[in-house]
């Protein structure tokens, strides 16, 4: 089970709204890349996995990806707190504002609301690792092209810290496909499934 | 393997590994690694992990508060968490593990005790049901 903590996994504190920069951000909550397909997949991905490194590590890194998610609400609320229906309009905020108004809802940049066609569960020891590396990286480079979007120091000190998450957890996800290519088959990783063969 | 070539930011790869699989050379250490106060910031524990876009990495703040102490030691918990996970025989990192969790467990006991709970069984000596108190997390806030 999950318990709440009540605080950030870093801080949040953006002093100036900036809804052109909200509507590029809300992409890491509900995007293809974001931090809500990120945590949903890892710890859906963790039951069919075979061995205690991997349960432990999707469960670990799932639940710090539930932190991050937290984290990108707070920017995208923080960024639309207290702005004005004139920096709604110039922002190119207006499509998001009409359906959700300074709400914080589950889309990618583009519109798109959260797919769970991004989760990518395939019960496959090796693919879904594979998957998970792919995720990481995809993730740090949304906020590579977040940070060059954004010119506001606030917003970029915690998208920082983010990106650097991922490039450490595409480290640990690379470490747990060595400690499983380990326990297969030396002379032939592909043999079996040990997630489903027995 | 002999890998006294390998500097911190590289890490050293097996002999032999099996072809047709990505291979990632496993942290050979939990050592070098940064204070808590810098890692928080750098959003990283290990140097060699530490690898930001253009170059830019976040300055630490000139001066620190009480809830960015205790989320330095808990991200400090987090990483080493992550780094066991894969290197569980790793034993004198499981022993900094547990004095940072003892370190993390009585900050969080001060700090709730003062500025109000961060977990409910923080509340179990509270003078009220005092889980409702702002500021919530995602709240803008001048300091903090």
């Amino acid at each position: 089970m999950f318990m709440y903590q009540k605080k950030l996994q870093y801080p949040v504190r953006i002093k100036n709204p900036n809804p052109m920069l909200a509507k590029v951000i809300i992409s890491q909550y509900g995007g293809p890349d974001g931090e809500l397909g990120a945590s949903l997949r890892y710890l859906t991905q963790r039951y069919s996995m075979p061995y205690p490194e991997l349960k432990g590590l999707l469960t670990d890194i799932g639940t710090e990806e539930l932190g991050h998610l937290e984290m990108i609400g707070a920017i995208v609320h923080q960024l639309t707190r207290n702005m004005t229906i004139e920096q709604v309009k110039a922002g190119g905020f207006a499509d998001y504002f009409v359906d959700h108004t300074a709400g914080v809802y589950p889309v990618a940049a583009s519109g798109a609301p959260f797919n769970a066609v991004c989760l990518a569960v395939k019960g496959d020891v090796i693919a879904d690792l594979t998957e998970d590396m792919g995720a990481e990286q995809k993730a740090r480079v949304t906020y590579d092209n977040i940070l060059r979007l954004s010119d506001d120091p606030d917003v970029n000190d915690v998208i920082r810290f983010l990106r650097e998450r991922e490039v450490v957890h595409y480290q640990r996800f690379g470490e747990a496909l060595r400690i499983a290519s380990e326990k297969l088959d030396q002379k032939n990783v592909y043999a079996v499934n040990p997630a489903f063969d027995k | 393997m002999d890998n006294t070539e390998c500097t911190y930011k590289q890490g050293p790869l097996p002999g032999c590994a099996p072809l047709g699989l990505a291979a990632m050379p496993s942290q050979a250490s939990s050592q070098p690694a940064y204070s808590n106060a810098e890692a928080l910031s750098r959003g990283t524990l290990f140097p060699g992990l530490d690898l930001p876009f253009m170059n830019i990495v976040n300055k630490m703040p000139a001066k620190t508060t009480p809830l960015r102490e205790l989320m330095a030691l808990d991200f400090v918990c987090n990483e080493l968490a992550l780094y066991l996970d894969t290197h569980s025989a790793d034993t004198e990192a499981f022993e900094t593990y547990k004095a940072m969790l003892k370190l993390y467990e009585e900050g969080r006991n001060t700090y709730a005790s003062t500025y109000g709970p961060l977990q409910r069984s923080d509340m179990a000596y509270a003078p009220d049901f005092n889980w409702l108190g702002d500021p919530w997390p995602w709240d803008f806030a001048k300091e903090g």
